[in-house]
């Protein structure tokens, strides 16, 4: 019996975390008795900021730890995961972590009748409206949080952590019992009850909150099969065509890499009220995706199948509430921001401040420091134009 | 046949003259808020389509391609570690031979080789320096994140004193392991080639349009050129994606990094920081990378580049002291 | 070039001039009219650079003649200019060789089919001038076509035929002339020189066609892979390496066509083997004493014969067993070592062993190591090796056998 938990992070900001949690769950099932190991997938080494990437930890009560490692370890990702835990809620919108995937659901490599497991402050019904259905009946679960992130040296110890592990128990309890998980963390912290404790609530929570998604449920998957060319049929010397060179005034008029649209890189996306635009030009020189297309009244739509969310526009855009950036899960749809506010002026500036109005979170410098604030901006109204 | 330049770039007085058109293009795996991105993204913006690129390994090798696509519009080839230098001599040198030689139309084309500044300021040092004694019209961009960032983050010889990388942890025992000061590396190639016409440092994106408007006067200018562009990396610098920006603003007003052109053995300070400084601890703070620093550790780097400014016979340039004075 | 109305025929041979190896490789790649060239010193290949320098200035060449500040540096301008699509030429000899080592090893995974020369010469520590051939072995596993030459004359064409056999659409692959330092590289022939019409009716214009860097053919090369990619990129280069040979045979039967007859095997040359019953096989200039000490056997009865290995990479394996797979024992000599190997012999000795393998009848395999360093190899060295393997031809256990020649023991 092999029990395989996949964790979907974002690259850097959530890597400390992500392998934290790997590393604990092959700890405490080898003090349960079991073998295990953990590993990143490799291909998503170097990580980058933001794009999302795969842990994994496999344990196994009956097989030698070399039968674990062949069965799993020889693998780039695996498709049968037991537990998927989600350390980002933006993440449930897909994943895209290199050219050629395409768009990968999220719950793609869960089994049937597996957990995914969503940190998030919303509820089934909302991620369900952004994860795709699957053939057979899986589970969904969820625990109440924030996106932990941080960065490269300064870690954020929130306890997501020893929740998570606490939530994997509660989908999984023959990779690992909530008891052995609390064991684990009161050995390490003897003076420290509150780490167990926060496991046993995540525990509790994911137990309560775990149901079972019916077939027939969530949206269409839009991706195909990854299809990769075979030796003779790509150029000899290592060479790719280059991206055709095109420009026009328009939205997405600049031509672009058509085999790595990355926008599941973002966990929030620039709202942009145009009618409060100066017509700068900061947001679009400054952006470092080229995600922002020159349109002929000169103001700049933004292309959210490549933005990658960093939020420089908006810190940079001179202009107060003319970018914010609101959260991904917020969306569902990456048409063209200016065509709509084109169309219609008025509604459009409504629906932003709509948006806008859910609240905007302000990062501290370092990420790992503190928690971002999530603040009400002040609602601008339309300026005629 | 050397050192002419017949394309003509109109100049860049304001936002609205940078070429709307996108030469390096959306769809490249790097970091949010990517400021080697937006190094690259600009120099080929005001290069133009007339160009060859080659990109030396690391983080912006690595990720800009990934994997078996490309971002990029014109000809880009990939060079090793340390190939900027040889890279750029080789195009040039076989775009010139065959052009005289009648084999390809005679046009101006430009060379530039992208390099990081592991692969450019330590392992190709030796090559870039034999590029800047041609007499080729190539251009080298260094862009200095500070660290060999596509290895996950190790120090370089650019890297700021006391800066955490997993080469230099703070430690139990130790607590700052960055000990080696960061190399002046324009200064130290303006200084050691004579004949090259221009060496220039920059910011990526501040101040807004210098870093375009040095690219386009290194390239109207005969001959081998350098570039050193100063890149924040929110990811190996710690700092959240949105004040990539910010971060190499305030490196530039601390006068931590020095912006200056160097034209024809002219030089001229981009931003002055004798007349005015941003206290350093401001700068440092904003990252996470040098949040073990003490208040000692942060006045010696602030008694440095207070030096650098005050005490340096050309600041930012040439690191004797007096001597012109006597 | 002079005169171009008369359209009357060129003679092949234009000249007759007394050439060391290096200059008859700088005459080749006059005539070859390459673009771009990189020099670097090191002994002792360096000559070519400097004749190639003279060329220049002396208006016989049009090329743009890099001097680089590394080997690496060497090798980087020459794969980067030959991406461009201009003809290149450079080469090293020893430690430097292998300073530049990943430079070349790129030059073949991009499959750019940059010529150089290797200038044989023994690896440092200590620092010693002298032939052996580990240098241009380093090669030999990445995806370079290697050969080697015995004589200034077949260095001249080589150059010509090396460029014709890489930049074929069907190899496009870096090519390594080997030569061995100082008995080759710095000894003076008499060579016969071709005209330059004659060059050009043999060697076409180098085109890379799409794959070459320029504004109206925009490509990524080599942009970064995972391991979803290795594979296939490796079978290509695995597919290039193999069809070379077919290559090969067609540029040395043009060759023939345009030059006169001059070659009958492409990948290596027979001695007096037709009936032998045992003979040496090596590599480079070891082939004047081996078949001088063939020619004085031959004189007293003894059924002795030598083999000279042009090319090692491709190597030539079907050609190769059909010859060796006819004699009782072989002895290779191998200027070349590779400690710690299966019997601990030579890298030769290793792959003609392997070659062999299928054979029902397989020859008894000796080795000798000789030669390392510059060490002379003697006619009467060589007579020592063919009585040691006429000996193994006849005394069980001797298959494998490794013995050092010349060493002070």
């Amino acid at each position: 019996m092999i029990r395989r938990v996949e964790i979907n992070y974002r690259g850097v900001f959530q890597k400390r975390l992500a392998k934290k949690i790997g590393g604990d769950v092959v700890r405490i099932a080898s003090q349960m008795g079991k073998v295990g190991f953990s590993n990143g997938r490799y291909s998503d080494a170097p990580e980058r900021s933001g794009i999302p990437s795969k842990y994994f930890a496999f344990v196994s009560s009956d097989l030698s730890e070399e039968e674990l490692e062949a069965e799993c370890g020889a693998e780039l990702d695996i498709d049968q995961a037991d537990v998927s835990i989600v350390l980002d809620d933006t993440l449930v919108k897909g994943v895209e972590p290199w050219a050629w995937s395409g768009i990968r659901p999220i719950n793609e490599n869960l089994r049937d009748g597996g957990t995914l497991v969503v940190v998030t402050r919303r509820t089934h019904e909302d991620l369900l409206k952004h994860i795709p259905g699957k053939p057979r009946g899986w589970r969904l679960a969820t625990y109440e949080g924030s996106q932990s992130f941080s960065g490269m040296w300064v870690f954020r110890d929130d306890f997501t952590h020893e929740r998570t592990l606490g939530a994997i128990a509660a989908a999984a309890p023959d990779v690992m019992t909530i008891e052995a998980v609390e064991a684990c963390l009161n050995n390490r912290h003897p003076n420290d009850p509150t780490r167990a404790e926060a496991a046993r609530r995540a525990f509790d929570e994911v137990v309560e909150k775990m149901k079972t998604v019916v077939v027939g449920t969530g949206v269409e998957s839009k991706e195909a099969a990854i299809v990769l060319p075979k030796w003779f049929e790509f150029g000899e010397g290592t060479v790719v065509a280059a991206v055709p060179r095109g420009f026009e005034m328009r939205p997405s008029g600049q031509s672009r890499n058509q085999q790595y649209k990355r926008g599941t890189t973002r966990s929030q996306r620039p709202i942009i009220r145009f009618d409060l635009c100066t017509k700068c030009a900061l947001c679009w020189l400054e952006c470092p995706d080229e995600s922002f297309d020159p349109v002929p009244d000169g103001l700049y739509d933004v292309n959210y199948t490549y933005c990658v969310g960093c939020g420089k526009c908006a810190q940079v855009c001179p202009v107060q509430e003319c970018i914010v950036m609101i959260d991904e899960l917020e969306f569902d749809d990456e048409s063209s921001p200016w065509e709509t506010f084109s169309k219609d002026r008025h509604a459009y500036v409504t629906w932003a401040e709509d948006k806008k109005s859910l609240g905007r979170l302000i990062h501290s410098y370092v990420p790992g420091s503190a928690d971002p604030q999530t603040v009400k901006g002040e609602r601008i109204p339309p300026k005629h134009g | 046949m050397a050192n002419r330049q017949s394309i003509e770039y109109a100049k860049i007085k304001g936002v609205h003259d940078v070429p709307l058109e996108e030469f390096y293009t959306s769809g490249h795996r790097t970091c949010q808020g990517c400021e080697s991105a937006a190094t690259m993204r600009g120099f080929i913006k005001v290069a133009g389509p007339r160009t060859l690129v080659t990109g030396s390994t690391g983080c912006m090798y690595v990720a800009n391609t990934s994997y078996m696509t490309t971002p990029w519009i014109v000809p880009w080839m990939h060079t090793q570690l340390g190939a900027s230098g040889s890279s750029a001599i080789g195009m040039a040198a076989g775009l010139r031979a065959l052009m005289r030689k009648g084999k390809i139309p005679d046009e101006e084309i430009n060379t530039i080789a992208h390099c990081g500044d592991l692969g450019g300021g330590d392992m190709g040092l030796s090559a870039i320096s034999g590029a800047l004694q041609t007499d080729y019209d190539l251009l080298i961009i260094m862009n200095d994140n500070e660290s060999a960032a596509n290895t996950d983050i190790q120090a370089t010889g650019l890297t700021t004193f006391g800066a955490n990388t997993t080469f230099t942890p703070p430690g139990k025992r130790i607590h700052i392991t960055q000990r080696r000061w960061k190399k002046n590396l324009a200064g130290m190639l303006a200084v050691g080639h004579p004949t090259c016409k221009y060496v220039a440092t920059a910011c990526a994106t501040y101040p807004t349009l210098d870093y375009l408007r040095k690219v386009r006067r290194a390239l109207a200018v005969g001959g081998p050129k350098f570039l050193h562009v100063y890149a924040p990396c929110p990811k190996g610098w710690d700092y959240h994606p949105r004040y990539s920006h910010d971060i190499g603003r305030m490196g530039v007003l601390s006068g931590l990094f020095p912006l200056f052109e160097i034209l024809e053995g002219h030089v001229t300070y981009t931003h002055d920081a004798r007349r005015q400084r941003e206290p350093v601890e401001k700068f440092l703070m904003a990252q996470g990378r040098f949040a073990h620093l003490t208040k000692d550790d942060v006045r010696y780097i602030q008694k440095m580049v207070d030096e650098m400014w005050e005490e340096w016979d050309v600041p930012g340039v040439v690191p004797t002291k007096g001597s012109l004075k006597t | 070039m002079a005169n171009e109305r008369a359209p009357k025929a060129e003679a092949v041979w234009e000249r007759r001039d007394l050439l060391t190896g290096c200059q008859a490789v700088a005459e080749a790649v006059r005539l070859a009219d390459v673009d771009v060239i990189a020099a670097y010193p090191i002994r002792p290949y360096t000559e070519v650079m400097d004749a190639i320098s003279k060329l220049i200035a002396d208006g016989q060449l049009d090329a743009e003649y890099v001097i680089a500040d590394s080997e690496h540096s060497q090798f980087e301008i020459v794969k980067h200019a030959s991406s461009v699509n201009a003809r290149t030429f450079a080469g090293s000899s020893g430690t430097g060789w292998c300073y530049g080592l990943e430079a070349l090893v790129v030059t073949a995974t991009d499959r750019l089919p940059v010529l150089y020369l290797v200038g044989n010469r023994a690896l440092d520590d200590p620092g010693a001038f002298g032939v052996e051939h580990n240098d241009a072995m380093m090669v030999r596993d990445v995806g370079f076509l290697l050969c080697w030459v015995t004589t200034p004359q077949e260095a001249l064409e080589h150059v010509l035929i090396g460029y014709r056999v890489a930049e074929d659409k069907g190899v496009q692959m870096p090519m390594a002339i080997a030569m061995d330092g100082a008995f080759l590289t710095h000894s003076q022939h008499m060579v016969d020189i071709p005209s330059l019409g004659t060059v050009r009716r043999y060697l076409r214009r180098y085109d890379l066609s799409k794959r070459r860097m320029h504004p109206d053919n925009p490509i990524s090369i080599a942009p970064q892979v995972n391991e979803d990619w290795v594979m296939e990129l490796r079978r290509q280069n695995w597919e290039a390496a193999r069809s070379a040979r077919t290559v090969i045979k067609e540029a040395y039967r043009e060759f023939n066509g345009v030059f006169g007859d001059r070659y009958t095997n492409p990948f290596f040359t027979e001695f007096m083997t037709e009936d032998a019953e045992t003979i040496l096989i090596g590599l480079g200039t070891v082939a004047a004493p081996g078949r001088t000490a063939v020619t004085r056997l031959r004189a007293i009865g003894e059924k002795v014969g030598y083999v000279s290995m042009r090319w090692f990479r491709p190597f030539p394996t079907e050609e190769l067993r059909a010859c060796l797979g006819r004699f009782r024992s072989i002895g290779v000599i191998d200027r070349d070592f590779a400690h710690g190997s299966p019997d601990d012999g030579g890298i030769l000795m290793e792959e003609v062993r392997s070659t062999l393998y299928p054979l029902d009848n397989r020859p008894v395999v000796v080795d000798f190591i000789a030669g390392l360093g510059g060490r002379d190899i003697s006619i009467s060295d060589c007579m020592a090796m063919f009585r040691l393997t006429q000996q193994a031809a006849s005394q069980a256990g001797m298959d494998g056998f490794v013995k050092w020649i010349g060493l002070r023991e």
